[in-house]
This record gives structure tokens, C-alpha cells and sequence, in this order.
């Protein structure tokens, strides 16, 4: 489940999809880029909005935004 | 301050265990792990991908645990940051509480690797740094504290090769049962 309640479907649909791309793509050494991105942002919006509304101190933690591109490797 | 460390085999391959161990939760043996979200991310340029988590969990600390620290709060939060390298066939979680900080610091280290004589079986190396602040009873705390990670531990092993388990069981792809 999310921090935020409301998150956990977006979680979800993101979770599958990473798990995939982990699993399919990055552990055999598949470099080519994250198809995840557009779920993340989703979640992510929703996820940082809970952290807000619950006080949970994450300061220090770097985080992207979710605007902000992902590095290339 | 209290040092505690160990260590597990699990008898699956490298990418079989840290494909459990990135879906870690939920799971039957850990019910105080109640939310986990990922906060970011990213390939690094040596192509590691690092994580930043944060987890929620239940403490369900005993009584007199709470009575001594002062605290009826039962829900805390950990984060938690994971490097995988799948070249070096590495993953590294490295984990605090930043909830309860002004009593009791919690930072623990994971890093499972294949067994350096057999690649077929998995090696997580465990260990954590507990200190509880300003309190008398200090060095007894810890102590349960550490019994606690202990016990807590074996669950999580547990908990991994019950997900590797229960995947080849129902022969179906992991992320099918998130």
C-alpha cells in the first residue's frame, strides 16, 4: 500500500511496470531507458502531495520532481 | 550504542532473490510493513539503478517499550535507499528511521551478492547500528532492540523465499502478483 491512500492504484500500476522493466529489461543488461516514466510522474504527484499532508520528514532525501528528466546511463 | 550483524544463504540464484527482494512487500511475515513508496529513481552513469523508499511501518512496540521512551505513536517511517549493480551482481539497501529520531536511531545495511564458491545460491549480509538516546536503560534497549531486528530478520528471509515460491508456483511472471 501507499503512504497515501489514494496513491496505491497508481502505485500498483507502476510497481507492474517497473517489476517488468526490472526483471525483462535492467537485469539482463537491457540499457534502453525507462518506459515507466509517465506512471511514476502520476504516482509521485500523488504520493508527495500525502508526505505534505501527513508531516513526514523526508527533507534531505533527494527526490525528482516530477517534471524534472531522468539521467541517461 | 549496539551492533548487531548477521548472516543468510538463500539457495536461488543472484536475480531470483533481488527480484523478490525488490518486491519484498507486502508480505505475510512482515504485517508491520503496511506502505512502501518509491520517491525515486534513477540510473547512475556507471548504469546502477538507485531507489529511495519510504517505508511506513506499525511498530506494535511493547508496552513497556513505549512506556520507558514516552511514546504512544505506533506508526513510523524508515527510508530507504537501494543500489543494484547488475555488472558487480550487487544490491545494497542501506536503511534509517526518520520518525522517533530524538529517541532511537536505527540504521541498517543489506547487501546480498551470489556466493563467491557457488554462483547458484545468494549470500545477504545484514547488519545494523542501534542507539537509543537519552534515556536510562539505554544499553537494555538496544538489546531488545536487536532481538526484535533479529527475529524481524528471519521474517524477511522468509518472507523473500516466499515469494520466490509462491512465483514458481503459480508460474507466473513476479511483477503479476503486485
Amino acid at each position: 500500500n501507499s503512504v497515501g491512500e489514494g496513491c496505491t492504484d497508481l502505485k500498483r500500476e507502476y510497481d507492474q511496470c517497473f517489476n517488468r522493466w526490472f526483471a525483462e529489461k535492467f537485469l539482463k543488461g537491457d540499457r534502453s531507458g525507462d518506459p515507466c516514466t509517465e506512471f511514476f510522474k502520476k504516482y509521485q504527484t500523488c504520493v508527495q502531495k500525502a508526505i505534505k499532508e501527513k508531516d513526514i520528514p523526508i527533507e534531505g532525501l533527494e527526490f525528482m520532481g516530477p517534471s524534472k528528466e531522468k539521467a541517461d546511463s | 550504542m549496539k551492533i548487531w550483524s548477521t548472516e543468510h544463504i538463500f539457495s536461488y540464484p543472484w536475480e531470483t532473490v533481488i527480484k523478490a527482494a525488490m518486491r519484498k512487500y507486502p508480505n505475510p511475515m512482515n504485517p508491520s510493513v503496511v506502505g512502501v513508496d518509491v520517491l525515486d529513481r534513477n540510473l547512475d552513469t556507471n548504469g546502477r539503478l538507485h531507489s529511495h523508499r519510504l517505508l511506513s511501518t506499525e511498530w506494535g512496540l511493547p508496552g513497556v517499550v513505549r512506556a520507558i521512551l514516552g511514546t504512544n505513536r505506533t506508526m513510523t517511517y524508515v527510508k530507504e535507499h537501494s543500489i543494484v549493480d547488475p555488472e558487480e551482481k550487487k544490491m545494497e539497501l542501506c536503511s534509517t528511521n526518520i520518525t522517533l529520531t530524538n529517541l532511537i536511531s536505527v540504521d541498517e545495511r543489506l547487501v546480498y551478492r551470489p556466493h563467491p564458491e557457488n554462483p547458484e545460491i545468494t549470500v545477504l549480509t545484514q547488519e545494523a547500528i542501534i542507539t537509543v538516546k537519552g534515556v536510562s536503560l539505554s544499553s537494555y534497549l538496544e538489546g531488545l532492540m536487536a532481538l526484535t531486528m533479529s527475529a524481524n530478520a528471519r521474517k524477511g528471509w522468509d518472507a523473500i523465499e516466499w515469494i520466490i515460491q509462491n512465483s514458481e508456483r503459480e508460474n507466473v511472471p513476479l511483477c503479476d502478483l503486485c
